[in-house]
């Protein structure tokens, strides 16, 4: 009897946070996307354009990609994996190395399936020892930093910090360049990797002791729900997203190098920066235990969206990657406000 | 006797929302005096604390302090008026020196000081807190926890506090630091200051104070003087009325059919190894104070708690639980203490806290599409009296007494053979606790096997078929069924070896 007379003396703004916390965060997503679309529109030269469209979800897709398995990271609780570009690097090195001499055996050379499984086994590995580490209880950003140093320090070194080539007609040109049906084949990956990813954090298990886990490790490991195998599997999703980056980005250059992922680099600026951005701007608690790859998809798109705009009014690479790091301090700010509401009543 | 308390208080009352902590609370205390305050949890004790010591300026009342009436807004109002409160967790910081940890703040510390020229200042306190020996330049974590308690007086002194509260100080140690305390406290006392001297350890209580408020239900029952007074009577005043009904029906009898056998169980915070058995269908109540080990027992049947030794037979197969996960396997659950750090996923709506322990159940190959979850979370919250409607909220939303029914039910989707349960019913207030109770005694009649630890007496006498009683660190007795009596308890859980007669 008591219990229900409880219930309808929970404060009004406390059901009220509650119900829309969820729609509120993705309301103002919603409502930046119009703004910047009209802006776009009515500003903009070859804003609305198909090839311009085009170009806006193939950068997503980049980051994108490996972004949905950082949120893996982060929805458990175990905040970044911040050796993202490192390992992208270490793995396109050892895709062009594969593509381009074979790994020492002349038969070998320009095999697509021996070259992207051995980057796919290099991310596998340094996902497998990183999440190890943090599994046993090193603080994730510690152990992440020192495995980024590794990891970059062995691409650059194995690769003696030259560009590998490899020549065209090669094996991996339909995931470099290649489409279908009109769109590349890495935005198509995209959106198979998001789909996968949704279903696998809402109908399986596995997903569901992502939530719990990243809500409270205590209980988790009450309930039988360790978070040692639980950072060593999505710190191993996380790093093979890195490397599938990779080995799509490198087959599109016919080349690699150890740096190809930093700041100094490319369109997209600094790899890390713009994945950790899309998983905040997405609304993902840093935290832990709340959101979803949907919403670090949406992300994906929004940043995309930004840099092109700021591409077609001609900011350089300096200016762009402030507006990124503009971002993430403006999603924090937002989640942080709405986060608060709902949980006062502890 | 003097006529004028140093501090009075007359009819106070304190309400949170619904539930009336205080009704009806009157106390005082004259200089150089030690006055004890006792009575059952939930008796209203912290919250005449919280309100003596400022914290809690919402009550009304009377509130005088030399004749005067005062109303304290903050702790440090209080402070200013040499009321002081040491609370059972420390608030020492334990990489800092002893001295620099006494004058931490206050009106004392200066802006630059040496350790040396704190070190000084600081020894006249410690002396009077008869921490002699300590050196003041030691680190606060080099010091065992009596001793720390001991620096957290003296800083309570050196900021002039005439009026000290101390909140269980010996709660969590062994019989020669507690004794230390008690001599501090008698030698403060002498030194002409009032100390108000909470504590659930009567023999202590008997031991040092002259007279002693009794709290029971938010009333106080006026002052007795220690020395016209018994443990019997004393018990007798902190229960008061029958409260018999709020639970239900024990067993007819305990089957003699042992379920789970502990054998030479022995963790971390237990003196030595502990056997006992558990019946199928029964509930073993584990009696004991905070540090007496019983809760400690219940973490390590569960694998919550490292053990150094011994072994569990449960149908048939004999193990020691590695982790919880382990433990779970061998479908023995464990309600801990503390549902906000380890029971409760609070940020996840409740149907996940639900099946959270039984995914497998929930699903096929892995994959879940909700109606079996569902189905399954309902069923578990009607069990459990939990609104079906409420499924998708945040459980943290729950008011504390739906909070621990959510963390008591979301172990029935694992089927359990044994449930742990530490403090059933901490922080819930008295219509959920019968409700609670109720549910415990249905789940024992379809076989399960309920063993809970609890420092609630009146818990431990009116709901197990039989109690297992603890104290500091060491098993002490076993009662059944119509035996089981508060008084022997509460006795045997505060001082079993007649160290009151002493």
């Amino acid at each position: 009897m008591s219990a229900i007379i409880e219930n309808n003396q929970l404060p009004f703004s406390a059901k009220f946070l509650q119900f829309y916390k969820d729609r509120t965060l993705l309301a103002i997503l919603l409502s930046l996307f119009a703004v910047m679309f009209i802006y776009g529109i009515f500003f903009t030269e070859n804003y609305l354009t198909i090839t311009n469209f085009k170009a806006i979800i193939r950068d997503a897709a980049l980051y994108g990609i490996m972004a949905i398995g950082l949120t893996f990271v982060t929805l458990s609780g175990n905040f970044f994996l911040l050796s993202l570009k490192e390992t992208a690097s270490i793995c396109g090195v050892t895709f062009a190395m594969g593509m381009a001499t074979g790994f020492g055996s002349p038969d070998l050379a320009g095999n697509f399936l021996v070259s992207l499984l051995a980057a796919l086994a290099v991310g596998v590995v340094s996902g497998v020892i990183q999440g190890y580490f943090v599994g046993m209880g090193g603080n994730p950003i510690v152990v992440t930093l020192g495995g980024a140093g590794i990891l970059y320090g062995i691409g650059a070194w194995w690769s003696d910090n030259l560009v590998i080539n490899f020549t065209r007609p090669h094996d991996a040109e339909w995931l470099g360049t290649g489409s279908f049906l009109g769109l590349p084949s890495i935005t198509w990956s995209f959106i198979l990797i998001a789909i996968a990813a949704e279903i696998v954090l809402r109908h399986t298990n596995f997903g569901r002791k992502v939530y719990l886990v990243g809500a409270n490790k205590a209980a988790g490991k009450a309930t039988g729900h360790e978070n040692f195998s639980m950072a060593i599997i999505v710190f191993t999703i996380c790093s093979v997203c890195c490397a599938f980056v990779a080995v799509a980005f490198v087959a599109q250059m016919d080349s690699a190098q150890s740096n190809y992922f930093s700041a100094e680099f490319g369109s997209s600026g600094d790899m890390t920066i713009l994945v950790i951005a899309t998983v905040m701007v997405g609304g993902n608690s840093i935290m832990g235990g709340y959101g979803s790859t949907l919403r670090t998809s949406l992300g994906a798109i929004f940043i995309a969206m930004v840099d092109n705009m700021m591409v077609l009014q001609g900011f350089n690479s300096g200016p762009r990657i402030v507006g990124v790091g503009l971002m993430i301090v403006f999603s924090i700010i937002v989640f942080g406000l709405f986060a608060k509401g709902s949980r006062a009543q502890e | 006797m003097s006529t004028n308390p140093i501090l009075k208080i007359s009819k106070v009352s304190r309400t949170f929302g619904a539930i009336q902590a205080l009704k009806e609370a009157n106390f005082e205390i004259n200089e150089g005096e030690i006055m004890g305050l006792v009575g059952e949890n939930g008796a209203g004790k912290s919250t005449l604390v919280k309100i003596i010591s400022g914290f809690d300026p919402g009550f009304k009342g009377s509130y005088q302090i030399n004749g005067k009436e005062v109303k304290f807004e903050t702790p440090s109002q209080a402070e200013e008026s040499g009321i002081a409160i040491a609370q059972q967790e420390l608030s020492l910081i334990p990489n800092m020196s002893v001295a620099e940890n006494i004058f931490l703040t206050g009106a004392k510390v200066k802006k630059f000081a040496t350790l040396n020229t704190l070190a000084k200042m600081a020894r006249p306190y410690l002396d009077e807190v008869g921490l002699t020996e300590v050196d003041p330049t030691t680190r606060i974590n080099l010091l065992s926890v009596g001793e720390q308690h001991l620096v957290e007086v003296a800083r309570l002194i050196s900021r002039e506090a005439k009026i000290l509260i101390l909140d269980e100080p010996t709660a969590a140690l062994g019989e020669a630091e507690s004794r230390r305390i008690l001599e501090m406290v008698e030698r403060l006392a002498a030194n002409g200051k009032s100390i108000i001297y909470v504590s659930h350890r009567l023999d202590e209580i008997f031991k040092i104070t002259k007279r002693i408020t009794i709290l029971r239900d938010g009333v106080s029952q006026g002052i007795q003087e220690t020395k016209d007074i018994d443990v019997n009577k004393l018990v007798e005043i902190m229960l008061g009325r029958e409260l018999a009904n709020m639970f239900p029906s024990k067993a007819d009898h305990i089957s003699d059919d042992p379920k789970l056998e502990v054998k030479e169980l022995w963790p971390d915070g237990v003196l030595e190894p502990v056997s006992f058995s558990a019946f199928k269908g029964e509930i073993l109540g584990l009696s004991g104070q905070l540090g007496s080990g019983a809760g400690e027992v219940l973490a390590s049947i569960a694998g919550a708690l490292q053990s150094r030794s011994g072994s569990l037979t449960l149908n048939g197969e004999t193990f020691l639980p590695k982790s919880p996960s382990h433990a779970i396997k061998k479908k023995i659950a464990y309600c801990s203490s503390d549902r906000k750090k380890d029971g409760l996923f609070l940020g996840r709506p409740i149907f996940e806290n639900l099946t959270s322990p039984a995914l497998g159940a929930i699903s096929k190959y892995g994959f879940n599409f909700g109606s079996s979850e569902d189905n399954y979370s309902r069923n578990l919250a009607k069990e459990f009296l939990i609104d079906v409607k409420r499924m998708h909220d945040e459980s943290g939303l729950l008011s504390g007494g739906n909070q621990q029914k959510v963390a008591l039910g979301k172990w029935l989707s694992i089927k359990p053979d044994v449930l742990l349960v530490n403090e059933p019913t901490r922080g819930v207030d008295v219509g959920a606790k019968s409700e609670i109770y109720q549910r415990m005694r249905e789940l024992a009649a379809r076989g399960i096997t309920i063993i809970f630890a609890s420092t609630d007496i009146q818990e431990i006498t009116y709901l197990p078929d039989r109690v297992i009683t603890f104290y500091r660190g060491m098993m002490i007795d076993e009662h059944r069924l119509e035996k089981i009596k508060t008084p022997v308890i509460l006795k045997e859980i505060t001082d079993p070896f007649n160290e009151t007669s002493l």
